[in-house]
């Protein structure tokens, strides 16, 4: 054979590398590989980072094989298969990118791009659309279809949260598998037949139920948009900062799209041990809490006991100290007592007891509950707290009604004398009441925002709110996760975990707490069930503290 | 000599479709011969030896598709009699259910007793209203006198039959959108595999057989394999068939001769001829719309599987149209199209987009709006939809685009070139064709 032959004569397989008996050895694009026995074509492509391109499929539900972007070559099938339904064989040699896949993709591309409307410039989903980033990789880049457009209802809402546009939707069907399969709703279909075909909900059954948010985030291209996001950004501004929802004990991974100091979208982050794919909305909106409360911006003294403040937090804090302090004087620990949150970090409830139990000597700490509904069988959890686990791991003690109830009862009684409220607002909850409050001669309250509790304090010191400061909670299950911090603080905020640090030091507290980190190594090495554990060991996913 | 009607033996019979007309011309005397006779591996042997193959269009040997059922019997087998019949050109079933119910019936019976199916399901058309009435009356017949239900003719051997109508769609006669539709279902064809014989009905292994073909099961158990075997082109095309004429014929309609009749003898003596003594042949569809065009200088062919397969085309339905030369091939397709636009389900993506856009190229070259691209465009389009769908129906409308173009390109070049159609557009509504029905 001359030297010359060109090597695109089809080169000879690479030898397979062996198989165990519950695995199989293939080619894919000549690149040997061992999978499972039951990998698809796709998922196996996929283990050596080959993408090939897809619509319907999605790991979280059922395969439909219906976009046929995923269509491979294998040898001696006469047809093309669908990388997503085609199980992996032994033996077998797929082609994923020759020029009859090529050009059977530049097809598809077409046929779907023919009834879309093409309308990126005012579509949400512009920048991470399916068809943008496949049309530029796989598409003609034009277009041989000259006619009139088959015409669908756009900004239709079919839900409290979702807007449908039945142009752009390429009819993949995530929805409906979604809203058959995991919500288990069911209340999406898709109606008429060929090229007016369509999604749609039954009738009087709107797309209402506590997960139909997900849907907008597995629709690939833009027919799904949810309302609270609807041109607030353009996607490509977007910042996603992985963290943890606060909404319940749960913890479902997020990310938080974030631009501009402000927190755009929650979505979903994969998390196989805690919550897949989804997050339910009530989580998805939770957000938007932080900018729809009036916010605690900055220190607030309206009992002084000592000297002029230095400046505005040294002196809240100086205030704050010498009114516990002189409680402390007067009428002894046993009139010291505080309300923490279990919706505060790991970081935060560790330093609470330090400083509040430990060094200030607040004789009683205690953690309300916050229960609503039911547990779902899905992710929604009755504990509507992210840390009520974490606050039992730290020693400050798991949420207890009764505990509460005591000291709201001494407070009443005047046996309290002085108050610590950290995230929490038994006012405006109706735990406590004003007359009670005005019974006391230190109300010291930690939050992020002017709750009732907060605007009736003595001194009230401005906390980060949820997204503005890391810290690690533990959800029911026991795994500890790292929210994380996506927007810098609104005014003069403080981690709560610095602020109490700062009180403390005014106690005498021993050491210095540089960082949330610093303070989640000192709890790891105090606290048995966070032994070993440091920000960098909880990693992205978390990890299951040692059960005691 | 003549043929001997084996399959329409009865239907000229006043009162056809009763038990007493059927069981007076030898009607469930196979059943009775099987019964006592054979086990049902014998059964299916027979079959087998037959050498039957599958009358809904695609001829797969239905001994074989019957073999293909798991040995395993941790779940019940269904067989699903697929009376769907609904290509275009096609109506060979609908004389069956009507005229002769008994002799699908018996069919039925035997083949679920070979495949040793217990539960029946016979789902029939929609539009078939009368045809669903006398079923149901043959089936009460049928239970009445012992062929159905327990212990049957007592051989010990149970079996049910249920009939469910269709709500009138095409591709319910798809057989894994069937067994949706049978589910209570949007009719969507299933990706495959599993294949129906391994995962069914209700997930349970399914055969899922044609009407016709179930009708030629029952005269295998009558006369046994050797004799079936012997009619038609042995050995891949054997037994009698069922052949729609429709079209430009004088006599259109169903004629039963054995697999393997020319084409022509077929149009010119069965069906009485050209309709018009002065419009020659033009082109014939031999087996239903899906299937691939023969202009008329291929229409000397046999009509039987294999011969048609050879000669381009396939027998399909065996559902014969007759073009004469008055016929505009491109409204002829646009009429086709807007069938299949109108009906394909819309599940996946390069059929439910492909067929529309057929559609509107064929209609604005038929309107005379055509550019000289579009006629290659369509070749294109449809070799970008072929072999790329869920189901055959990707095939079924691009084998007639594809053959339709190819075969009389210069038709549809000169609707770009004179800006209309030639024959002035008048045989086909172009506008009740343009694919909005829906």
């Amino acid at each position: 054979m001359a030297e010359t032959t060109p090597p695109a004569t089809p080169a000879a397989q690479p030898a397979l590398p062996p198989a165990g008996p519950d695995e199989v050895a293939l080619t894919i694009d000549g690149r040997p590989l061992v999978v499972k026995k039951g990998t698809t074509v796709l998922q196996a492509a996929e283990t050596i980072g080959l993408l090939v391109p897809h619509y319907c499929y999605h790991p979280g539900l059922s395969i439909a094989g219906n976009c046929r972007m995923c269509l491979v070559e294998i040898d001696k099938m006469p047809k093309l298969q669908i990388g997503c339904a085609t199980q992996a064989a032994q033996g077998m040699v797929v082609r994923t990118a020759n020029e009859r896949v090529t050009r059977m993709r530049r097809g598809i591309m077409e046929f779907l791009l023919i009834n879309h409307p093409l309308d990126c410039p005012i579509c949400d989903q512009a920048g991470e659309c399916r068809l943008q980033q496949y049309e530029a990789a796989y598409g003609a880049g034009f277009s041989r279809f000259n006619e009139e457009k088959v015409h669908a209802p756009k900004r239709e809402s079919i839900g409290p949260h979702v807007m449908f546009d039945g142009e752009r939707c390429i009819k993949c069907t995530r929805c409906i598998r979604f809203t058959d399969e995991v919500s288990q709703s069911h209340e999406l279909g898709l109606f008429q037949r060929g090229d007016h075909a369509i999604i749609g909900t039954f009738p009087g059954k709107p797309l209402d139920n506590p997960y139909s948010g997900n849907t907008v985030d597995i629709c690939p291209v833009g027919a799904l948009t949810l309302k609270e996001f609807r041109f607030k950004a353009r996607v490509w501004f977007l910042k996603d900062v992985p963290s943890v929802c606060g909404g319940c004990a749960r913890g479902c991974n997020v990310n938080l799209a974030t631009y501009r100091n402000r927190i755009h979208r929650m979505t979903p982050r994969f998390n196989p041990e805690v919550n897949d794919y989804w997050m339910c909305d009530p989580g998805r909106l939770s957000y938007q809490a932080l900018e729809e409360r009036p916010r605690l911006a900055g220190p607030v003294v309206r009992r002084a006991a000592g000297a002029g403040p230095a400046d505005a937090w040294s002196g809240a804090l100086d205030a704050a100290a010498a009114l516990l302090r002189g409680v402390k004087e007067r009428s002894g620990d046993q009139a010291l007592a505080a309300l923490v949150s279990a919706r505060l970090t790991v970081e935060d409830l560790f330093m609470a007891r330090r400083v509040l139990a430990e060094t200030i000597g607040v004789s009683r700490l205690a953690v309300p509950p916050h229960q609503d509904g039911e547990d779902d069988r899905l992710l929604i959890r009755r504990d509507k707290t992210p840390n009520g686990r974490g606050a039992a791991l730290v020693g400050v003690g798991a949420p207890h009604a009764g505990r509460v109830r005591e000291i709201v009862d001494d407070v009443a009684t005047g046996r309290v004398r002085a108050l610590v409220v950290i995230g929490e607002d038994p006012l405006g909850e109706g735990l406590l009441t004003s007359a009670a409050l005005a019974k006391l001669e230190a109300l010291v309250v930690i939050d992020w925002w002017r709750s009732p509790t907060a605007e009736a304090a003595d001194v009230a010191l401005p906390a980060c709110g949820y997204g503005e400061a890391e810290g690690v909670f533990v959800n029911f299950e026991g795994r500890a996760q790292r929210a994380r911090a996506a927007v810098r603080p609104t005014g003069l905020a403080d981690p709560t975990w610095r602020i109490l640090a700062a009180l403390g030091s005014r106690f005498g507290l021993p050491g210095d707490y540089p960082s949330a980190s610093g303070v989640f190594d000192e709890v790891a090495a105090t606290a048995p069930a966070f032994a070993g554990l440091s920000y960098r060991a909880l990693g992205e996913l978390g990890v299951r503290v040692q059960e005691t | 000599m003549a043929y001997e009607p084996l399959l329409l033996r009865n239907i000229a019979k006043p009162g056809s479709e009763t038990i007493d007309i059927s069981l007076a011309s030898g009607g469930y005397q196979g059943l009775r011969r099987v019964l006592k006779e054979l086990t049902p591996e014998k059964f299916l042997e027979e079959v087998k030896a037959a050498g039957l193959r599958g009358r809904g269009g695609a001829g797969f040997p239905t001994g074989m598709k019957w073999s293909f059922l798991p040995k395993t019997r941790d779940k019940p087998r269904y067989l699903c009699v697929n009376a769907d019949e609904s290509e275009p050109g096609t109506f060979k079933d609908r004389l069956l259910i009507e005229r002769d119910p008994h002799l699908v019936l018996e069919g039925i019976i035997l083949s679920c007793f070979a495949i040793e199916s217990r539960r029946a399901f016979f789902y029939i058309r929609g539009e078939f209203h009368k045809g669903a009435r006398i079923f149901a009356r043959a089936v009460e017949e049928a239970y009445a006198r012992g062929f159905l239900g327990k212990n049957i003719l007592g051989s010990g051997y149970d079996l049910e039959v249920t009939i469910y109508r269709g709500a009138g769609a095409y591709i319910c006669g798809e057989e894994t959108a069937l067994l949706e539709s049978l589910e209570g279902k949007r009719g969507l064809p299933r990706i495959k595999p599993p294949f129906p014989a391994i995962v069914g009905l209700y997930g349970c292994p399914t055969i899922i057989n044609n009407v016709e073909t179930l009708a030629n099961v029952t005269l295998i158990a009558e006369r046994g394999a050797a004799w079936y075997a012997g009619i038609g082109r042995p050995p891949k095309n054997t037994g009698p068939k069922l052949y729609c004429v429709s079209g430009h014929v004088k006599r259109p309609g169903v004629y039963e001769a054995a697999l393997g009749i020319p084409l022509m003898e077929l149009i010119n003596e069965r069906a009485g001829g050209m309709l018009h003594a002065d419009r020659p042949l033009k082109a014939v569809i031999p087996g239903g719309s899906s299937m691939r065009i023969l202009p008329a200088a291929k229409c000397d062919v046999l009509m039987d599987f294999d011969s048609l397969v050879a000669a381009g085309s396939m027998l399909g339905s065996a559902g014969v149209v007759v073009m004469d030369q008055s016929t505009c091939m491109v409204g002829a397709l646009l009429n086709l199209a807007g069938f299949y636009a109108h009906e394909s389900c819309g599940q996946c993506t390069p059929c439910r987009e492909g067929t529309g856009w057929f559609v509107k190229i064929l209609t604005r070259l038929e309107r005379g709006e055509g550019r000289a691209e579009d006629v290659d465009l369509l070749i294109d389009v449809a070799s970008r939809v072929e072999g790329n769908t869920i189901c055959p129906f990707g095939e079924a409308i691009a084998w007639p685009i594809d053959s339709y173009v190819k075969t009389f390109r210069a038709e549809f070049e000169a609707h770009v070139t004179r800006r209309g159609c030639p024959k002035g557009a008048a045989a086909f509504e172009v506008n009740a064709m343009s694919g909005t029905g829906h």
